[in-house]
């Protein structure tokens, strides 16, 4: 027993091959004011695949996700150093234009976000900030996000009724909608279904599965079941550091930390 | 079981004190519901009263069709009417702009910093300071340099009293609105004004009006700071950089007169005054319980 817990790594951090990554971060540091909440978090996301990030809460994993697309640049106690690279672009160096790198990177929330517009608007919104596209092509933008996010057969009828209006599953796959009529090439979900019911969250799972064609999809989740679904890469994080970082079916089935092992077959988190 | 069921003594005596605090709470309510119902009463006969013609048959349409008249002729209130109206609508533009911009600073750019600390005090004070102080420094910087009482003196003292309150209820109303709403837009890529714009002001947009109507229910009253600007005008004027008739100076003139056709005028504008602001308050609450639909 003591030799078999000698010979478990501190931390197994899967390499990817460069031609598949879409994202990778180099010693990610993460502050809220002067608490530390990353510690040099080293990783990369691959291109066309679902990566979920797991671990217990306060762990960093939304922390994370806030970094990519600079949300957290809202708050100005907020701060973060290392690299984020694009496609070999650094995402955290200053002259970045940030509202241009989040119509690249979208992000889903917790508790769905309807704006207070009608459906068609809210779907719209992003789209008009950046392009000027006809009458004709913006439906058609419109419709066709609302159909990948698996909403379109539901609101086709009521697309000028308010986005309130709709359910709260509804509302979560507008929110999708909406973030991928920018056509963006990265798409963060953190926790996208801790809110809905469990028809609601078979939903969007398979919009989900059905989007990663052609995203890069990184996903927080608490739901254990939802992240070996999902996805294809999975990282464990814990204390504010990437613990594991691994092939999904090899990290679940046969964790090669001690933490990520604990955690996952329920000891701890 | 627990003790206290078991204990009549205790049980009884709880009861007695529920009830005992019951009936206090109840008797407050009550003695303040009765003086409001008997300032309504008071209004609603004197100054329906107002509305029927001296003989007392038939109603005086000529409060709305005549200004206000010399002691002993026939005459209304459109003069000041029409005065307050301008004067409120013009403070009212000015209030709203400045109270809406400074709202939103408040809530989505100052936070807790030191300087929106301070400003957010500051427009506290002026949120409680009395009307008449406002009504002498309006007078100081801009009735007696400009050797003149004029409506628009007036509408700047209106606004300044209007002001604060709808910076308040701004800040608050936004402040309710959930960071998850700004962070969704602000993902989208869309700069912080345009999420203000679109998409915060559009969230709080009911409780945001609702911060206007009680401004102007709270201005429409006023009349110490009308005194020292507006002063009144026995004419019926539509030049705002003149002396300006306003219902609450009448009001005050003509009540403390000694002629019955002047007082029995003032009592009519007093009810119109009130029946007004009634109609605001209720508009309000109306939009302020209305759910959030677009």
């Amino acid at each position: 027993m003591n030799a078999q817990l000698e010979a478990m790594p501190e931390t197994a951090i899967l390499d990817l091959p460069p031609e598949v990554v879409k994202l990778a971060i180099k010693d990610l540091n993460f502050f809220y004011g002067s608490k530390q909440a990353l510690f040099g978090v080293e990783v990369a996301f691959a291109a066309n695949a679902v990566t979920a990030l797991i671990g217990p809460s306060g762990c960093g994993k939304s922390t994370l996700l806030r970094t990519l697309n600079r949300i957290y640049s809202l708050y100005p106690g907020q701060k973060a150093t290392g690299q984020v690279l694009l496609d070999g672009e650094d995402v955290l160096a200053p002259r970045v234009n940030v509202a241009a790198l989040r119509a690249r990177i979208g992000m889903v929330f917790q508790k769905p976000t309807p704006f207070p517009m009608s459906i068609f608007d809210n779907v719209a919104y992003g789209v008009r900030l950046y392009e000027k596209i006809g009458k004709a092509d913006l439906e058609a933008r419109v419709e066709d996000s609302l159909r990948r996010a698996a909403l379109w057969e539901e609101v086709k009828d009521k697309l000028h009724q308010s986005g309130l209006s709709l359910s709260g599953g509804q509302q979560q796959r507008l929110c999708v909608a909406r973030g991928i009529a920018v056509k963006p090439e990265v798409l963060l979900l953190d926790e996208p279904a801790s809110a809905l019911d469990p028809i609601s969250t078979a939903r969007l799972e398979e919009t989900i599965a059905e989007l990663k064609s052609d995203y890069t999809i990184v996903i927080v989740t608490h739901n254990m079941g939802q992240a070996a679904r999902l996805s294809d890469h999975t990282g464990f994080m814990y204390l504010g550091k990437l613990v594991e970082f691994g092939e999904t079916e090899q990290l679940f089935t046969n964790p090669v930390t001690d933490r990520a092992r604990d955690y996952i077959t329920g000891r701890f988190g | 079981m627990t003790a206290a069921t078991n204990t009549p003594g205790l049980r009884v005596s709880r009861r007695i004190s529920e009830y005992a605090f019951l009936i206090f709470c109840w008797a407050a309510t009550a003695v303040a519901l009765l003086f409001l119902a008997a300032i309504l009463f008071a209004l609603l006969k004197q100054g329906l009263g107002g509305f029927l013609k001296p003989d007392g048959h038939g109603l005086d349409l000529d409060i709305f069709t005549r200004s206000t008249p010399a002691p002993g002729s026939q005459g209304g209130l459109l003069n000041a009417i029409l005065g307050s109206i301008m004067m409120c609508v013009v403070a009212m533009v000015g209030a709203v702009a400045i109270g809406v911009m400074a709202g939103t600073w408040l809530s989505e750019f100052a936070g807790e910093s030191r300087y929106g600390k301070v400003i957010r005090f500051l427009n506290d004070v002026l949120l409680s300071a009395p009307s008449i102080l406002v009504g002498l420094f309006v007078y100081e910087i801009l009735v007696a340099p400009l050797k003149g009482f004029s409506g628009l003196a007036g509408s700047v003292a209106l606004a300044l009293l209007a002001a604060p309150v709808i910076t308040r209820t701004t800040e608050d109303v936004l402040r309710l609105q959930p960071t998850a709403l700004r962070e969704a837009s602000v993902a989208l890529g869309a700069p912080v004004w345009k999420t203000i714009w679109s998409v915060i002001w559009k969230s709080a947009q009911g409780g945001m009006l609702t911060g206007a109507l009680l401004a102007f229910a709270r201005i429409s009253g006023e009349t110490a700071p009308l005194l020292f600007t507006a002063l009144n005008n026995q004419f019926l004027s539509l030049d705002l950089t003149k002396p300006t008739a306003n219902l609450p100076v009448v009001i005050f003139n003509y009540a403390l007169s000694a002629y019955d056709d002047w007082r029995r005028l003032a009592w009519a504008g007093a009810l119109l005054i009130a029946a007004t602001v009634l109609t605001v308050t209720v508009v309000a609450r109306i939009l302020a319980r209305e759910p959030r639909r677009s």
